[in-house]
């Protein structure tokens, strides 16, 4: 451990000198590299976002209920209050067609102006119900069996589609991890065996001299690590301002979506991307070692 | 330090490269292994190495003997050598005192004192000044310097140089072979192969003459 801490310096020397020896080679990987790990972010991202939605829809597990618009104030505050008594609701409000105006105005923001459009409020006044999660059936049905209810709207088959895309997204984002490690290791390997032939006289020197395995295999080692984990690191800086592109793109027509903060997703997948990026460069540098000490 | 007792070696393609070699060295010795090309010198030198084995009889190298696939001891005797080499064995693109360096990265020498002892070899072969020029712009004498350097750097215990002076000139010859001599200490042996028996000084204590793989003398 110490003789590799004093030599640490002439291992970075070395791998560089490696890299450079076949510089073109090593950057085609380098970029390539950078590529698919950014492929990778981007799919994660879609995962973890998809993920992050569902979570928060569930979180907000209520329901609509529309009642004749004609019933009075009074009829209306019955309604609401047969309705909280039943098993599962926490909360039951009563939401006007101008409050519900209103809320479309906030979560449209510059766009609201989309709502000009219309001659006369388009909404209808609603009894919003804050369920338990775990009592939706139950409380459905007796919702939808109170008088006065015409019509409960609940948010099931939302949450039931984007589970669908999050569950094709989860699929895509295992094959790409595959399709990545595989890719990566291939590369790495190749290139760390390349690196050895083109070096061989010099191990040779070095063998002859009693340099031990570790010290000779050291400087590759650290080539793959540097070329995988740099890779890495280039696709999540690409990664974050993609997102961040992506992001505004998408936060700003739709402000209702439930989006995770930017900082915190960012943080998560480049820190992910950039050990995973290493701990594949490690593996196919060992990789290609081994191969290489075994052909020898 | 070396002994060897009816050692052979022949290698797999039936060439009998040495026959029934008794030699002995002790730590302090200088010795010349002379003889024609092709007469089993650099082969000696190899087995001394542990690049080849023995096919028969017993050869101990600091008091053990050594076979194929034995690694760790075998890497572990390396370090403890000087192997100055024909080709040098220089790595290109480095300078001269990376090179020397280099042969010291391994052995447990402080980091403090591996530059010192690169510096101060780099002096006594007198090439100080080429400390940062890449080996490849050295010529054939400079590059034999620093093979010689690399070694001196390491402090071996024995120092093994197959035709230090091949390919130079008789002054540059007489310089290297005169550095060799003065590498010999109390605990050092030195063990030089050369075809130039007219460069050997007189008055060396230990001569050994190769033919056709068989030491035919050895004068005390």
């Amino acid at each position: 451990m110490k003789q590799l801490l004093h030599n640490l310096g002439y291992f970075f020397h070395e791998a560089g000198i490696i890299i450079r020896m076949n510089l073109l080679s090593h950057l085609t990987s380098f970029f390539s590299m950078a590529l698919i790990f950014l492929i990778l972010a981007m799919v994660l991202a879609g995962w973890w976002a998809g993920n992050y939605v569902i979570a928060a829809i569930k979180n907000e597990a209520e329901i609509s209920a529309y009642y004749a618009e004609d019933m009075s104030r009074d009829a209306v505050l019955r309604l609401a209050e047969e309705l909280q008594k039943i098993a599962g609701v926490k909360e039951v409000l009563l939401v006007s067609a101008e409050d519900a105006y209103k809320r479309m105005e906030e979560m449209l923001g510059k766009e609201a102006r989309v709502l000009t459009y219309f001659d006369d409020n388009p909404f209808s006044p609603i009894l919003e119900i804050k369920i338990d999660l775990a009592a939706m059936e139950q409380v459905l049905q007796s919702v939808q069996q109170t008088d006065g209810i015409e019509y409960v709207r609940d948010n099931r088959e939302v949450l039931d589609r984007l589970r669908q895309l999050a569950g094709a997204v989860r699929f895509l984002g295992y094959l790409i991890i595959t399709a990545v490690g595989i890719s990566t290791l291939v590369i790495i390997s190749h290139l760390i065996r390349t690196g050895i032939e083109n070096n061989r006289e010099q191990i040779n020197t070095l063998l002859l001299l009693g340099a031990p395995d570790s010290f000779i295999a050291f400087p590759f080692l650290l080539t793959g690590l540097l070329l995988s984990a740099g890779g890495g690191i280039l696709a999540a800086v690409l990664a974050g301002y993609a997102l961040r592109y992506l992001f505004a793109r998408v936060g700003e027509p739709l402000p209702f979506l439930p989006l995770p903060p930017l900082g915190g997703l960012v943080l998560k997948l480049a820190v992910f991307i950039i050990l995973l990026s290493a701990l594949l460069g490690l593996a196919g540098s060992l990789s290609g070692l081994h191969t290489a000490k075994s052909r020898s | 330090m070396i002994a060897a007792k009816n050692v052979s070696l022949q290698y797999p393609d039936g060439t009998v490269a040495l026959k029934n070699i008794n030699l002995s060295v002790k730590p302090g010795e200088l010795v010349y292994i002379t003889g024609p090309s092709g007469s089993g010198k650099t082969s000696l030198l190899k087995l001394l190495m542990a690049m080849e084995f023995p096919t028969t009889g017993t050869l101990e190298i600091m008091g053990r003997s050594y076979g194929k696939g034995q690694t760790g001891p075998i890497r572990q005797l390396r370090r403890m050598l000087g192997p100055v080499f024909q080709d040098f064995k220089l790595i290109k693109g480095r300078t001269a005192l990376e090179n020397i360096m280099l042969g010291m990265r391994f052995l447990d020498i402080p980091a403090s004192e591996m530059k010192k002892n690169a510096t101060e070899a780099l002096a006594r072969v007198g090439l100080k000044k080429k400390a940062n020029t890449p080996v490849e712009n050295l010529s054939w004498g400079e590059c034999q310097r620093i093979s010689i350097a690399r070694v001196l750097a390491r402090k071996p215990l024995l120092i093994l140089a197959d035709e230090p002076t091949g390919n130079l000139d008789r002054e540059n010859a007489l310089n290297i072979l005169e550095l060799l001599v003065g590498c010999k200490d109390e605990q050092t042996a030195v063990l030089i192969t050369t075809h130039a028996t007219h460069l050997i000084p007189a008055n060396q204590n230990r001569i050994i003459r190769l033919k056709e793989g068989v030491m035919e003398e050895a004068e005390a």
